[in-house]
C-alpha cells in the first residue's frame, strides 16, 4: 500500500516537472528599423553569424574546403572594410556534415539557434534532408551544388548556371564550332544518382532541341573500380561524343580506361568531374588532346576580368597557402550572393528570419563580377538563373590547369529550359 | 512468519521476472522518470536529434541482436529492411495519409514479408555463407531503390510527410496542459516509448519457448532438430521478426528526417549495426540499446567539444593534425576492437559484473 502510494507521488513529481519545460514558443526577433536592425537569433547588434554545413573530412572534403575557404576570404575581406552595411562584422559558424544526410541534420539542429542564415549547404542529399526544417524553421541557406532543383525553392539561394543548362550549352557548342553533326554518335556517361540524372536530362533536352538522337547512355555508379565494361560499350557503340557527369575520383578513373584503351571519341566533362591535381597527372596528355570541360567562369588569374583580379588579390592576402582551385571560386560568389542579402536585409531593418527570406525575394539581380552568369533572383517561382557556360581546355601550364576556350556564352536552347517546381 | 530473503527465488515465475528485485524496481523507476523528465531539461535540440536518432539505432539494434544475438543467423543485409521500411512509410504514411499506427504497423507488416522471402535462405546456409548472401541484400536494394523510380523517388529521393498523431495526440506539436513543447521533445517520447515496447516485445519473446528454441538453434542447430525444436520454422522467424523491427526503425528514421535517399542504405549502415550490438553485447536487450546510445553518441560528443581536445582541427585553414571526423573513425575502430578482445560480452557484460560484484558483496571477487 505505501509503496504504490510513493510511486503514486513520485509519478505526480516527475509529470509536474515534466509539464513545465516545454521549448515549443518561437522566439520573434527584436524591433528595429531601416539600417539598424534589433537583435535577432544569430545576431547580438554588432556581429552577424552564418552557418556553414560542409563536408570537411570524409570522401567529399576535397570539395568542402576549397569551398568554405572561399566562403571565409570572401567576408575576411568584407570583414576588412568594416562588414556589411559598413558596420556589422560577418562570422562563419562551420559544421563537418561528412557528406552524410544524416549527420547534416544533427549539425543543422546544433547551430540552427545561433545563425541567421546558412551560407553553404553543400551536397544534394544533404540539402533535400535539411529541407524540410528550412521550411518550418523559415530559414534560408545556400546550396553549394548545382541542381535545377534549388531554383523554384523559397529557402534556398542558389548560384550559378545549373547542370541541364552546361549539358544544353556543351551540346550548343559541339554542333557549331566543334565541328559535330546531328547524325554524330552521341553519348553520355553519367553516374547513376541525382547529379547524372541533372546531365542527361540536359543532353535529352538538347537533343530534343537540335534534332540529334542520343545512341548510347552508360550508368555507373560512384566509387566503381573498373570501367572496362562501360568503355567497352561506348566504343562498341561507335560513340563519337561521350558527356561525362561525374566526380573527380571516378573521372580520372574513366579517362585512364578509355586512354588504355584507345578508345578517343571528344569527350565533354560536367564542371565537377574535373580537379587540378588531373594537369599533373599521367592522364593529362589524353585530357589535353580530347576532353573539354564545361563550368562557368573564367581561368584562375585571367586579368581580363575585373572579378577575378580581386578575387586572386583576396585569396593572397587572406588565405595564401590556398591552392587555386575552381571550388573556392564557387564558395567566393555564394558568399557574394548571401552578402546582398544581408545588406538588403540591414536595409530593410529586420534581420530576423522572416527578414532574411523577405530580403531575399527582394535583392534583384545580383552580378558575379564575371565569375558566373548573373543570377536574376526575386520570388522563387520568377527566379531566373543564369544560362551561360564557359569552356575550359585542359593546360597543365595554368593554376589550376584550365585554360578558357570559349568565354561566357549562351545558347539559344539553354534560354528556353524551363525550371520547374520539383515534386518532392 | 517471517518473510523469505528478497533474492530467493523458488519458482520458475519468479525466476523470470523482468523486473524482480527490488533493486530492478528502484532502477524500472528511475529509468521511467529519466525518460519523462529529461527533454524537459535537455530543450537543446542538437542533443534532442542526437537522442532521437540513437533511439531509432536502438530499436534496429534490438531487431538484428535477435536474429544475430539469440539466434545465430548472421546478416549483412540490416540496411535493406530499414530502407524498406522507410520508403513503405513514405508511401503509406505520406502518399496515402494513413495515420501513425497504421503506417507503422504496414512499414513493419513489409518488413516481415520481406524477412520471409530471404529466410528460406537460412536453412541451407549458416555463417559465413549466409553474411555473403545476406550482403547482396544490401547490393540488391541499392539498385532496387535507385530505379523503382514510382515507390522510392528514384535517385533524388523522396520526402516522407507522415503524420505522427495519435488521436488528438501530435507528437510533432505536443501541447499538454497550456504548455507546447517543440518537434523533438515529442519525438524523444515517441521514439524512446517505442524503444521500451520493442524491448518489452524481444525480451518477452526471448524469456520464453520460443526464446530457448532461438539459443538451441544459435548454440548447436542440429542437437536442436534432434530434441525436438524445429530449426528451419525459427530461424524464418527470427529472420522476419527481425526485418520487421528494422523496417520499423526505418520507419521512424523516414518520418523524423522526412527525407530519405538511396545514398543512405548502403553497407556502411549494416556495419555500423554490426558494431552496435558487439559493443553492447550480443544476445542481450539491454546492450542493444546501451551500444545505440554509446555509438550514437559518442562522435556527437567529440564532435561538440572537439575545439577543447588538442590537436584536433574543428574548421577549414584550422591548425591541428587531426579531423573530427578522423578521430571518431579511429575511436570507432579501436573500441571494436578492444570490445572483441577485452569485453566480448560488450558493455551488458560489463553492466553485467558491476550488478554481480555489488549482488555478491562482501564475497565478490
Amino acid at each position: 500500500m505505501k509503496r504504490t502510494r510513493i510511486a503514486a507521488a513520485l509519478a505526480a513529481a516527475t509529470l509536474v516537472l515534466a509539464a513545465c519545460g516545454g521549448a515549443g514558443d518561437d522566439e520573434g526577433g527584436g524591433g528595429g528599423q531601416a539600417g539598424n536592425p534589433g537583435t535577432t537569433t544569430g545576431f547580438d547588434g554588432t556581429t552577424i553569424k552564418l552557418g556553414v554545413l560542409s563536408p570537411l573530412s570524409g570522401p567529399v572534403a576535397v570539395i568542402g574546403q576549397p569551398l568554405t575557404s572561399g566562403n571565409q576570404v570572401w567576408f575576411d575581406a568584407l570583414n576588412a572594410r568594416g562588414g556589411v552595411a559598413g558596420k556589422y562584422k560577418v562570422e562563419l559558424v562551420q559544421e563537418d556534415t561528412q557528406y552524410r544526410p544524416e549527420v547534416a541534420v544533427q549539425q543543422y539542429n546544433k547551430v540552427k539557434g545561433d545563425v541567421v542564415a546558412f551560407t553553404q549547404l553543400l551536397g544534394t542529399p544533404s540539402t533535400l534532408a535539411v529541407l524540410p526544417q528550412l521550411r518550418a524553421d523559415k530559414m534560408l541557406a545556400a546550396p553549394a551544388s548545382l541542381d535545377a532543383l534549388w531554383v523554384r525553392e523559397e529557402n534556398l539561394l542558389p548560384v550559378g548556371a545549373p547542370y541541364q543548362v552546361q549539358a544544353i550549352n556543351a551540346m550548343d557548342h559541339y554542333l557549331t564550332e566543334g565541328g559535330g553533326t546531328k547524325d554524330a554518335k552521341i553519348c553520355t556517361m553519367v553516374q547513376d544518382d541525382v547529379y547524372g540524372e541533372a546531365g542527361q536530362a540536359g543532353i535529352e533536352f538538347a537533343a530534343k532541341s537540335y534534332g540529334f538522337t542520343v545512341a548510347n547512355t552508360q550508368r555507373f555508379k560512384s566509387g566503381t573500380e573498373n570501367y572496362a565494361g562501360q568503355i567497352g560499350a561506348l566504343a562498341g557503340a561507335g560513340c563519337q561524343l561521350v558527356f561525362l557527369t561525374a566526380t573527380p575520383t571516378d573521372a580520372a578513373k574513366i579517362w585512364g580506361t578509355a586512354a588504355q584503351a584507345r578508345f578517343a571519341p571528344r569527350w565533354y566533362g560536367q564542371s565537377p568531374s574535373y580537379t587540378s591535381a588531373f594537369a599533373k597527372s599521367a592522364i593529362a596528355p589524353y585530357l589535353q588532346a580530347y576532353v573539354t570541360i564545361v563550368a562557368e567562369g573564367t581561368e584562375w588569374g585571367d586579368d581580363s576580368v575585373p572579378g577575378m583580379t580581386e578575387m586572386v588579390d583576396r585569396k593572397n592576402r587572406f588565405a595564401p597557402q590556398q591552392e587555386p582551385d575552381y571550388y573556392f571560386a564557387f564558395g567566393y560568389n555564394q558568399a557574394r550572393a548571401m552578402t546582398a542579402v544581408l545588406e538588403k536585409a540591414v536595409e530593410l531593418g529586420d534581420l530576423s528570419r522572416d527578414g532574411i527570406l523577405k530580403a531575399s525575394r527582394e535583392i534583384g539581380t545580383v552580378s558575379f563580377d564575371g565569375l558566373m552568369g548573373d543570377y536574376e533572383y526575386g520570388s522563387a517561382d520568377t527566379r531566373n538563373p543564369p544560362r551561360s557556360s564557359t569552356l575550359f581546355k585542359v593546360d597543365p601550364a595554368k593554376p589550376f590547369g584550365l585554360a578558357t576556350l570559349k568565354y561566357n556564352f549562351s545558347s539559344q536552347a539553354a534560354q528556353q529550359y524551363q525550371f520547374t517546381k520539383a515534386n518532392l | 512468519m517471517p518473510k523469505p530473503h528478497r533474492n530467493l527465488v523458488r519458482d520458475y515465475a519468479q525466476d523470470l521476472r523482468l523486473f524482480g528485485s527490488p533493486m530492478s524496481k528502484l532502477g524500472l523507476v528511475l529509468m521511467i522518470a529519466a525518460f519523462l523528465v529529461l527533454p524537459t531539461v535537455v530543450q537543446d535540440d542538437f542533443w534532442l536529434s542526437v537522442l532521437i536518432y540513437a533511439g531509432i539505432t536502438a530499436v534496429g539494434a534490438i531487431g538484428l541482436n535477435l536474429l544475430t544475438g539469440y539466434c545465430g543467423q548472421i546478416s549483412l543485409g540490416h540496411a535493406f529492411f530499414i530502407g524498406a521500411g522507410a520508403y513503405v512509410t513514405a508511401k503509406a504514411g505520406g502518399d496515402f495519409g494513413l495515420p501513425f499506427p497504421l503506417w507503422l504497423l504496414a512499414a513493419a507488416a513489409g518488413g516481415a514479408v520481406l524477412g520471409g522471402l530471404i529466410g528460406p535462405f537460412t536453412l541451407r546456409l549458416r555463417g559465413h555463407y549466409l553474411a555473403i548472401v545476406t550482403l547482396g541484400l544490401v547490393f540488391l536494394g541499392e539498385h532496387l531503390w535507385r530505379n523503382l523510380d514510382d515507390f522510392t523517388g528514384g535517385n533524388s529521393g523522396t520526402s516522407v510527410d507522415a503524420d505522427v498523431a495519435i488521436g488528438p495526440v501530435n507528437f510533432a506539436d505536443l501541447s499538454i496542459f497550456g504548455e507546447s513543447y517543440s518537434r523533438n521533445q515529442g519525438w524523444f517520447w515517441l521514439v524512446w516509448t517505442l524503444v521500451g515496447l520493442v524491448a518489452l516485445l524481444v525480451k518477452n519473446l526471448a524469456r520464453t519457448r520460443p526464446g530457448r528454441a532461438l539459443q538451441a538453434v544459435r548454440d548447436r542447430d542440429q542437437a536442436a532438430e534432434v530434441i525436438g525444436v524445429r530449426a528451419g520454422r525459427y530461424k524464418i522467424g527470427a529472420f522476419m521478426t527481425s526485418s520487421a523491427i528494422a523496417s520499423t526503425a526505418g520507419a521512424l528514421f523516414g518520418s523524423y528526417q522526412q527525407f530519405v535517399s538511396p545514398d543512405e542504405w548502403n553497407l556502411l549502415l549494416s556495419i555500423q549495426y554490426i558494431a552496435v550490438i558487439i559493443v553492447g553485447g550480443l544476445g542481450t536487450v539491454f546492450g542493444s540499446v546501451l551500444g545505440a546510445l554509446f555509438v550514437g553518441a559518442l562522435p556527437a560528443l567529440i564532435d561538440r567539444y572537439s575545439d577543447v581536445i588538442p590537436g584536433v582541427r574543428t574548421s577549414v585553414g584550422d591548425s591541428g593534425f587531426i579531423s573530427v571526423f578522423a578521430l571518431n573513425q579511429a575511436i570507432f575502430g579501436l573500441l571494436i576492437v578492444l570490445f572483441l578482445v577485452l569485453e566480448p560480452r560488450g558493455l551488458a557484460g560489463i553492466w553485467l559484473r558491476i550488478k554481480t560484484y555489488f549482488k555478491t558483496w562482501p564475497f565478490s571477487y
